[in-house]
């Protein structure tokens, strides 16, 4: 609520000009943020002009600014000028949001709907210069509609009434194309879904509320800039950005969380420390940073920059979800959970410290309270089809692919092209062994992951391949599994399981030499290995048996002749040597291979992807 | 090169070292301005006229940075350097932040090496492949200079990606084909000859020293020697290295008094040279040269106490006293020092060996694998632990993986032989015993395992001619194995008898005696042969015909 400007005109004519010079008083004061002065003069002012709506207004302004909810409330209760004037229903509504007395808000703002015009029903809000309006000057009409709407959304918000408030939202943002407060709470709280937000932006009254066409040019791609940042958006051809802009701190958090969501961590991190850098308190990139910090694993930075937010500001959410995420970087659960537990109570709409919070439970294989932590979450965050990935993933680790199922069809409703989702709908498939499927999503997915990460793939995806790889054998085509193996291990060098993997579709294909080099790669990384140690021992047998017995042995006859003495005398029976104790050491060696083989298990799933 | 000789321009040889001296110092690549240098020096009769002054190749205004990163890369402050040289455009201090990002890694992981076994450490792991990760996006975009394609290289070799590795290092050697470090590394990757010819090197003059050092890690020691020696003779005779590398290959061909020699020689003219003198140790033990082995040690330890080379001498110094405990001790201090230096490692598996420390034995060989899996020792090592262990089919392969390195050595084709016979393969362990004597028997083994085979399997005329070649070869000698040889006379006493080959039967019946073991058993031999005898002589006098039946004796 803008304080008024000093030039402004007080035009009630039979007042003294001594009044009018208070009212100036009151006006610089507030200015100068000296709201006891303010508050006084504009309280003498109240009782000069005899409780003039527009010097009360000031007054209960004045008392706002103080803290003083209830009592500006009251101040506008008492003269019924909340159901006279629309600025002043915006303000005592105002200050009840503020007072938590939301039902109160509410019925404030539904009253006065019913009486000026509905805000909710009626779209086309016919512009009302009633005459039951001061006008406060310099404040367009359409703007306190606007910031009515909003503050009506804010209070539906507080009360869980998600949908109704994020139509509120919506039509703050249509009377006022410059609400960034709406725009901010669809897209910060992920109130909508992709399709959702683009029929928003498109539906946004630009041309007739901007001036020139160059405005609504900037207007439309900053708010683009800033939509949904997951998903097919590459993000090194980002929207097109009006040029001057580029370097703005807003848009290059929106750039680097799309580099986040491409898993290019490092790239995320040197954009929001330069963002940081400049501006070192920039609150929406500070969750983003975080992230980025637990990614790359900067034990030390995040304990540093945990502490000066929470001595800065121990009243936000975010300052403690940095807290929370330093312990669960550090494997500390429980303190973990507590401090994410006080992020969410303090600000009960921050998504990120939600879903940290079902990951502390993830990490240890909790899966229930897992997913009670990501219902809520997904409940909070309409828009956002993270939560539900996870409460899928969840309910595959506990065996429960129906429900997995149902969970991943909500996340892609939500965000159809994301490569994660159709991963993990891949996974669902192979584990209801249909494999032609699960191949299709891998490939699907990976034509995605192709087009996020140019030229070079994040190291994210190393499952995706190796899983790619798990199916094509399934599907018995080798030469496709091995070649996909060999890819994730350049993702990921040194990985026991993709060795292990590399080794066992040598073995089905009876190359038992590779075979056994593989699974002792896969041993020296990962000692207690069983199924590498089971296979090696199978493959080393099936190796003793089909190859020659000595380098160069198959180019010698097939059975040796003495190049000595012959006699031609039949054999001695009376030998010195007993053959009846010799114990046989031989093993027998099953049928085939592949028939003891255990399947691979595939346990791969982003558990410890983090955040929105 | 073909036929042995070798033509070079000595004058642009010369000129392209003093350049790449230059390089590779300004660069911090210590080893390969040591190696050029020394080679360098071998030619110093060689005049050339150094027309300019070779010049940093860093621009004008990078100038103050890399002077900044190149003293803190000396100081091996290496974060630092690479901090200081992360923002910068020229190649020189790309490949110093790149490098020294690399070294401060490999450093740390030293340091925090707790245990020699511990496995890889999962973190530094995950930095390697952040740092493999930038370079890749770096080669991808195509803005490397060689030796930033040497250092890729290198990344991609510690995170296991070999083939990728080659390639790059190739590139890496195309593009600068004097940086001797990228050579070496290549040739430890090149591990056969198919690998080696899908390569493609430039046809540098340096490509025979690379050669030469192949060939003798694939154990093609003729060819390595005959390169080595083109090489003295083309004109790099004052070469210390080409010196060492002969010596070396006479070592690998078990011709242990050339190699003593060619060591001995070296050492007169460098004689506080470290390099490969942990080689010469390994000789001086196969002697049995105590006094020696003890000089070279204390001489050793004079010159730098803490070298892996040094080390290795004294590990093998204690070896040789059998204070194993204290051989192991030096050899872990050699691992501290490099945990990539080979030989201590095999030598350590076989000081475990002698302790009967199978498992740390195992340890201590697969590490040597994994460093260079052309290590036909540690195979073999392996192999024998899991003999002890009683895991044929393990001890199987490993064994073969040994034979494969070394085709043409009778050990590993007599181990081979042995394990077949215990899985009771008897085929195949009879071709492994053939084989090995075709391929001179080294330890005069094979052809007794073949006899005892024979007995085996019951194929008492194959055995018999075996057991008497055998005590023909080792009649002679007044062996150690006393115990078989008896053996072999009393079977082939034995089996004469029974033939009724009285004569025979006798001589070696006479021949037991000889031996403490069987002397009881030769003279009741002795008895029945002269019962025979008479008996014979009786049907001879009844003149009857001679009865052959044998299953009537006893």
């Amino acid at each position: 609520m803008p304080g008024g400007s000093d030039d402004e005109m007080i035009i009630n004519s039979d007042k003294s000009a001594s009044i009018d010079s208070y009212r100036k008083l009151v006006r610089t004061h507030l200015d100068l943020h000296m709201y006891s002065s303010a508050l006084f003069w504009a309280d003498k002012v109240v009782t000069l002009t005899n409780g003039e709506p527009e010097d009360v207004f000031w007054l209960a302004q004045c008392m706002y600014h103080m803290k003083q909810y209830h009592r500006a409330a009251h101040l506008l209760q008492s003269r019924g000028l909340e159901k006279a004037h629309l600025v002043c229903t915006y303000l005592a509504a105002k200050c009840l949001l503020e007072a938590k007395q939301y039902t109160d808000a509410l019925n404030l703002l539904s009253a006065s709907d019913s009486t000026s015009s509905s805000v909710t029903i009626e779209l086309t809000f016919a512009q009302p210069e009633e005459s039951s309006h001061f006008s406060i000057k310099g404040l367009p009409i359409s703007n306190v509609h606007s910031a009515t709407l909003f503050l009506k959304g804010c209070i539906l918000e507080a009360l869980d009434n998600r949908s109704l408030a994020s139509e509120c939202y919506k039509q703050a943002l249509k009377y006022d194309v410059y609400c960034y407060d709406a725009f901010e709470a669809l897209v910060q709280h992920q109130m909508l879904t992709s399709g959702e937000e683009q029929d928003l932006l498109s539906s946004l009254p630009l041309s007739s509320q901007c001036k020139t066409k160059e405005e609504e040019l900037l207007v439309k791609s900053v708010y683009e800039s800033l939509l949904k940042k997951y998903q097919s958006v590459p993000p090194r051809s980002a929207v097109q950005v009006v040029q001057r802009l580029r370097n703005n701190s807003d848009l290059s958090v929106a750039q680097a969380e799309r580099h986040y969501y491409a898993c290019a961590y490092s790239e995320c991190f040197s954009i929001t420390t330069a963002v940081l850098e400049r501006d070192p308190y920039h609150t929406s990139c500070l969750p983003i940073h975080i992230a980025c910090l637990v990614e790359l694993k900067k034990v030390n930075d995040l304990f540093s920059l945990a502490h000066e937010l929470v001595d800065l500001w121990p009243h936000l959410a975010v300052s403690w979800f940095a807290v929370g995420c330093y312990y669960y970087l550090k494997g500390k659960t429980d303190p973990a959970r507590r401090y994410l537990g006080k992020s969410t109570s303090i600000n009960r709409l921050f998504g990120p410290a939600w879903l940290a919070y079902g990951h502390s439970f993830a990490i240890e294989n909790e899966h229930d309270q897992a997913m009670a932590a990501y219902f809520k979450a997904s409940q909070l965050m309409k828009g956002c089809h993270l939560p539900h990935l996870y409460l899928g993933l969840e309910s595959g680790l506990t065996n429960n692919n129906k429900l997995a199922e149902k969970f991943f069809l909500q996340a892609s409703a939500i965000a159809p092209m994301d490569p994660f989702v159709i991963h993990e709908k891949g996974v669902v498939a192979y584990q209801n062994n249909d494999y032609k499927a699960a191949l299709k999503y891998f490939e699907d997915a990976l034509v995605k992951v192709k087009e996020i990460n140019e030229p070079l793939i994040a190291d994210k995806w190393e499952p995706l391949f190796n899983n790619l790889g798990h199916t094509c054998r399934k599907l018995g085509m080798y030469d496709k599994a091995l070649e996909y193996h060999r890819e994730a291990l350049v993702l990921s060098p040194l990985n026991a399981s993709t060795l292990a993997s590399i080794g066992f579709v040598f073995a089905l294909i009876s190359n038992f030499e590779e075979a056994v080099e593989y699974f002792h790669k896969a041993l020296a990384l990962r000692r207690d290995d069983t199924f590498s140690t089971t296979m090696l021992t199978n493959a080393m047998e099936a190796l003793v048996s089909d190859a020659p017995s000595f380098k160069g042995a198959e180019l010698d006859a097939e059975c040796p002749s003495l190049p000595l003495r012959r006699r031609s005398e039949t054999p001695n029976q009376n030998q010195t040597l007993d053959n009846s104790g010799m114990s046989s050491i031989l093993m027998e060696r099953a049928a085939s291979p592949a028939a003891n083989f255990g399947d691979m298990d595939m346990t791969d799933s982003f558990q410890d992807e983090n955040n929105t | 090169m073909e036929g042995g000789r070798l033509l070079l321009d000595f004058k642009s040889v010369k000129l392209s070292l003093y350049k790449a001296i230059n390089d590779c110092s300004s660069r911090g690549l210590t080893q390969s301005t040591k190696w050029l240098s020394e080679l360098n020096f071998a030619i110093k009769n060689v005049k050339v006229k150094c027309t300019q002054p070779y010049k940093i190749a860093v621009a004008e205004d990078e100038l103050d940075d890399y002077y900044l990163a190149k003293s803190f890369f000396d100081a091996k402050e290496y974060d630092r350097c690479a901090f200081y040289a992360s923002k910068n455009s020229s190649n020189v201090l790309k490949f110093l932040h790149y490098y020294s990002r690399y070294l401060s890694l490999e450093r740390k992981k030293i340091d925090s090496l707790t245990e020699l076994f511990s496995g890889p450490d999962p973190n530094s792991a995950g930095d390697l492949q952040q740092l493999c990760k930038e370079l890749r996006d770096l080669h991808i975009r195509g803005g490397m200079d060689a030796f930033c394609l040497y250092i890729f290289g290198v990344v991609l070799k510690r995170l296991d990606l070999l083939d990728e590795a080659m390639t790059v290092l190739a590139e890496a050697i195309t593009a600068e084909p004097l940086n001797w470090a990228a050579w070496l590394e290549l040739s430890m990757l090149v591990t056969d000859r198919s690998k080696a010819r899908s390569l493609s090197l430039p046809n540098h003059w340096m490509k025979h020293f690379y050669l030469g050092r192949t060939y003798l890690d694939q154990q093609l020691h003729d060819k390595s020697l005959e390169i080595h020696y083109a090489l003295q003779t083309a004109g790099f005779n004052g070469s210390t290295y080409i010196l060492a590398q002969i010596a070396i290959a006479h070592h690998n061909k078990r011709e242990v008094d050339e190699a003593i020699d060619t060591f001995t020689r070296l050492r007169k003219i460098d004689p506080y040279r470290l390099d490969n003198i942990d080689v010469l140790s390994n000789l001086y033990y196969v002697k049995e040269k105590k006094t020696e082995l003890t000089s070279l040690a204390h001489a050793a330890c004079e010159i730098d106490k803490y070298r892996v080379e040094t080390c290795c001498v004294i590990g093998n110094y204690y070896s040789l006293r059998s204070d194993h405990q204290k051989a192991v001790l030096y050899f872990q201090r050699a691992l501290r020092l490099n945990p990539q230096y080979l030989a201590a490692w095999t030598l350590m598996g076989h000081e475990y060996m002698e302790m009967k420390n199978t498992n740390a034995a195992i340890q201590s060989y697969r590490q040597a694998i994994e460093v260079n899996r052309r290590d036909y020792r540690a195979w073999y090592g392996l192999g024998q632990t899991y003999e002890i262990l009683k895991m044929p089919y393990y001890c199987l392969y490993y064994y073969k993986q040994a034979q494969l390195l070394r085709s043409n050595d009778s050990r590993m084709l007599v181990a081979l032989g042995e394990t077949y016979e215990k899985l009771e393969k008897f085929q195949e362990a009879l071709k492994c015993f053939y084989k090995a004597r075709s391929v001179g028997d080294v330890e005069g083994s094979a052809i007794l395992k073949l006899a005892k085979l024979f007995v085996r399997l019951m194929d008492t005329d194959q055995a018999a001619t075996a057991f008497s070649e055998y005590v023909n070869e080792n009649d002679n000698l007044a062996g150690e194995n006393k115990s078989e040889l008896s053996q072999a006379h009393l079977y082939l006493a034995n089996f004469h008898m029974n033939k009724n080959e009285i004569e025979l039967a006798y001589q070696h019946a006479q021949s037991t005696l000889n031996f403490e073991e069987t002397k009881e058993e030769g003279k009741a031999l002795l008895k029945a042969i002269s019962q025979k005898r008479t008996v014979m002589d009786d049907l001879k006098q009844d003149m009857q015909v001679e009865d052959s039946d044998p299953n009537d004796t006893s």
